[in-house]
């Protein structure tokens, strides 16, 4: 498989950088490369950091939103950082459902967000646990 | 012809005054038209002098002498004086006067025709006294858009006189960059015209002598009239103070949306929106904009929207505020929300308003406290971690 992005890996946690323009075949081998890459290296989450995308339409703001999904089936978080105010205020135009979505300002705050939501699903399965 | 039945003909015509002087100017004949304009019986007119039918200015003047030089140099003179009446009275007249020359070529006499044309006159003057008097400029053009006639205001508009204007192609007050189209739009109106605006909707020119522009606006009637066929008056104003208000207002009220949508920030990575008035979807796009920019610039994760001074929510301003924290969630921001008075809260609930998780306090004080314990946690949550991850045990 060929490797269409560069994914960073910070200790336990992956970068990966999404801009230019995105077709169908890039989006399915990103896919791939990402949920294998997350699964081979048991990262504990994943920084997805879109503040070179300035234009998003509702096919990139699926697919982001199907990353994540695939990310967190694999038993990972992931959070999606850089939205940019015009991209944030279209996805809202759009009515593309992105509540879900963990996000944060920039990479910085992304890796905070992370340990967050790490710590927060930690305290819920002890309390399962128990 | 005999002689008799030609002097039984010119009798016969009743508008025209007709009437014979001798080579000298006396009266040498008078028909019944003469009678009937002027009042004087032909016994009481024949053998006086034409002068008699000016005014005392013109007789003293010697004009009546002056036309018959003229007609003697000429053959055939023309002209429109007032003449008066036997009871005094006076009216516009309407003259021909033609030499008659005997077989050697000396003038024996003369054949003067009048008409009385008084009323034209009288409507004439009304509708340079109406042009003069309009406050807008006035320009009359032919059906082919030749200019007959303007008036005062529009040579001072335009900085042309009238004798400049008249007979040129209307054209020439339009700037060069409209002038190909003209033509074809002054046909249209030909073919259908009423009294309408120029141009509706289009931004009008006007083209100066000196080669400066100004807007123009600009309305159309036909006039109809029976020996020129369709004329076509255009009023025109110029706009240019107007225009320069409404870009002054436009402005005014762009500075005003500015300054009603602050955004402040009120400490490290929190920013405050009050938001005062009504939101409609205008301001509502602004504000969000400048929240998001903002949000951006300071690296802000807390937003506090108060809306203590919103008058009223209904569902279009519920939408517009949810649609706000969305996109700055989307970015990485929480919001909190301040300042829902009781019936707010009860309108929001009736209404069916969702604001899904957004959090809410009474005051700013009070959401300001909450924002600063927020970024405590995620500081603190951000050192465990890291104290975590330098022990090498990370949490299970």
């Amino acid at each position: 498989v060929t490797e269409v992005i560069p994914i960073l890996r910070i200790g336990d946690t992956l970068l990966v950088t999404l801009q230019g323009d995105l077709d169908d075949a890039t989006v399915i081998a990103i896919e791939e490369q990402l949920t294998r890459e997350v699964a081979r290296t048991a990262a504990k989450g994943t920084l997805i950091d879109v503040s070179g995308l300035t234009v998003v339409d509702s096919f990139i703001a699926r697919v982001i939103a199907r990353v994540v999904a695939m990310i967190r089936l694999l038993g990972s978080e992931a959070c999606v950082v850089g939205i940019q105010p015009a991209v944030a205020i279209t996805l809202v135009e759009l009515g593309v459902p992105m509540g879900h979505l963990d996000t944060a300002l920039n990479a910085e705050q992304g890796m905070v967000l992370l340990r967050r939501l790490r710590r927060d699903s930690t305290r819920y399965h002890g309390a399962a646990g128990d | 012809m005999h002689i008799r039945e030609l002097e039984t003909a010119l009798d016969a015509i009743g508008d025209y005054a007709i009437i014979t002087l001798g080579a000298d100017g006396t009266v040498t004949s008078w028909n019944r038209g003469s009678e009937t304009m002027r009042g004087f019986t032909a016994a009481d007119a024949i053998g006086q002098p034409v002068s008699l039918f000016y005014t005392p200015e013109d007789r003293e003047s010697g004009l009546a002498e002056r036309e018959l030089q003229a007609a003697r140099d000429t053959g055939r003179f023309a002209t429109e004086g007032w003449r008066v009446r036997k009871d005094g009275s006076r009216f516009w007249a309407s003259v021909v006067l033609a030499s008659v020359r005997g077989d050697d070529g000396t003038v024996t006499g003369f054949v003067k025709a009048t008409r009385d044309v008084t009323e034209q006159k009288r409507a004439e003057s009304l509708f340079q006294g109406l042009l003069e008097s309009a406050p807008d400029a006035m320009v009359i053009t032919s059906g082919d858009g030749r200019i007959e006639l303007v008036n005062r205001q529009a040579e001072l508009l335009f900085g042309y006189s009238r004798e400049e204007l008249a007979g040129r192609e209307v054209e020439m007050l339009v700037p060069e960059r409209f002038r190909s189209r003209h033509p074809a739009y002054r046909a249209g109106y030909v073919a259908a015209p009423r009294t309408r605006p120029m141009g509706a909707d289009l931004e009008l020119w006007g083209l100066r002598r000196d080669g400066t522009e100004f807007p123009v606006e600009i309305s159309l009637s036909p006039l109809e009239t029976p020996d020129q066929g369709l004329l076509v008056a255009a009023a025109i104003r110029d706009v240019t103070e107007r225009r320069e208000t409404e870009l002054r207002l436009q402005h005014q009220r762009d500075e005003i949306l500015e300054l009603s949508t602050p955004v402040i920030q009120v400490w490290d990575k929190v920013l405050a929106l009050p938001i005062i008035g009504t939101l409609d979807s205008v301001r509502a796009a602004r504000l969000t904009e400048g929240l998001l920019t903002q949000i951006g610039e300071h690296q802000a994760e807390v937003i506090i929207l108060d809306i203590s001074g919103v008058p009223a929510i209904d569902t279009q301003v519920a939408q517009h505020l949810l649609r706000t924290v969305q996109a700055a969630t989307l970015m990485g921001a929480t919001s909190i929300l301040c300042g829902v008075r009781p019936e707010t809260a009860q309108a929001m609930v009736h209404l069916g308003i969702d604001m899904g998780q957004l959090r809410s306090r009474t005051t700013l004080r009070d959401a300001l406290q909450l924002a600063m314990r927020m970024l405590r946690e995620r500081a603190g949550a951000a050192d465990a971690a890291a104290e975590a991850a330098a022990s090498g045990r990370g949490p299970a």
